[in-house]
């Protein structure tokens, strides 16, 4: 009987470990929001096998959590950012400016996600900046500029709110992207920036 | 000392047993679920279903464009022995077709370039010589069609344009 129980409790420690160690490495634990990759731009996190069959099952099983229905990098390309140009997280707390030039793509946008991996839940109708309105701001030079923040800011320009998002992280889509940006993204892709302007309480 | 080793063994093959199953059974589990939402969201098998613009409160599965459109299409192809139809109807703006199979694997994407394109899903093993066959390599998976519509006018030419969008099952 000792040696039953001996051998079931050493089971059930192995299952235990080899289980958790599964599902923190494939980022399939509560909380984990790694949707990164070995691809690294200006703080964006980008991995080209996603929605291909020569992903990893570490990170097919990442994507089908955080990522589902991604496209081939063919098609569409994405990047993941939780931090800030200094390095620190993101919060709801703090306000921030989204800025950046032309981007190699038939199309571009920057959404905010909470840590659930979804869209915050608020009505402010401003979820994303992308590319159409990044053209209607008609710098010259192609820049452009957002403001992330859970109040609409004061000044004019584009605005992705943050209300109801916690630690947020923000997405960065390029579809149909240029000839070379798959071989050289690095060298191609200008990825936008993101300042911390200022936090509730005074922090900047 | 020597007791314990058995059960350490035993301990160890079953880790990482466990690991593995996870990690290779996880896509599946997580793409099964999300078939079964979207039909229980109102996407039949074999129909594209528009969803409505994706908002906080319509959002169905994780991280979704707000800037996109999207009709989804549930496919099994041991409903259909003929092989899916899939049609999607042309559309001024950028437009994919996309299929990706029960492993979530995106096996072929197809642009519009603001043309209808076409074409029939048949089984990896079927034999068909039809023009325009693709081949899944799972039964049952997703058909999603983007569409850009970052504003309301646009969504609203999205609505139009998805009335021509075909998904259905083809008889022997």
């Amino acid at each position: 009987m000792k040696r039953i129980l001996t051998y079931l409790a050493f089971a059930i420690l192995g299952i235990g470990i080899g289980g958790y160690s599964a599902l923190a490495m494939a980022g399939l634990l509560p909380g984990d929001r790694r949707t990164g990759g070995p691809i690294e731009i200006n703080k964006w996190y980008g991995d080209f096998a996603m929605g291909s069959e020569d992903a990893s099952p570490y990170f097919r099983a990442r994507i089908a959590r955080h990522g589902l229905l991604a496209l081939a990098n063919t098609e569409a390309v994405y990047f993941t950012r939780t931090v800030d140009d200094t390095g620190r997280p993101f919060t709801e707390g703090c306000s921030y400016r989204l800025s950046g030039g032309t981007m190699p793509a038939r199309w571009w946008s920057v959404t905010l996600y909470d840590a659930e991996n979804f869209l915050p839940d608020n009505v402010d109708n401003a979820l994303s900046f992308d590319a159409s309105r990044a053209e209607a701001q008609s710098n010259e030079d192609g820049t452009w500029s957002a403001i992330i923040s859970d109040e609409e800011p004061g000044e004019e320009g584009g605005w992705i709110s943050s209300k109801a998002s916690g630690n947020f992280d923000l997405t960065f889509r390029l579809y149909v992207p240029d000839d070379g940006v798959l071989d050289r993204p690095e060298e191609m892709i200008d990825a936008p920036s993101v300042e911390r302007i200022a936090c509730a309480g005074g922090a900047s | 000392m020597k007791r314990l080793i058995g059960p350490f063994a035993a301990s160890i093959v079953l880790g990482l047993a466990a690991h593995f199953a996870i990690v290779h059974y996880a896509p599946s589990f997580i793409m099964d679920r999300a078939y079964t939402m979207l039909g229980e969201r109102g996407t039949a098998v074999h129909a594209f279903n528009l969803a409505p613009q994706m908002r906080p409160d319509t959002q169905s599965v994780v991280r979704p464009s707000p800037d996109l459109a999207y009709s989804a299409c549930r496919f099994d192809l041991t409903q259909a022995p003929g092989g899916i139809r899939v049609v999607m109807a042309a559309y001024d703006g950028y437009s994919s077709l996309s299929f990706f199979d029960a492993q979530t694997n995106n096996f072929r994407t197809i642009r519009g370039n603001g043309e209808a394109q076409e074409g029939v899903l048949v089984p990896k093993w079927a034999t068909s010589s039809q023009e325009g066959a693709i081949y899944s390599p799972s039964d049952k998976g997703i058909i999603l069609i983007r569409r850009l519509a970052p504003t309301d006018e646009d969504y609203a030419r999205v609505v139009e344009a998805a009335k021509g969008d075909v998904c259905e099952a083809l008889g022997e």
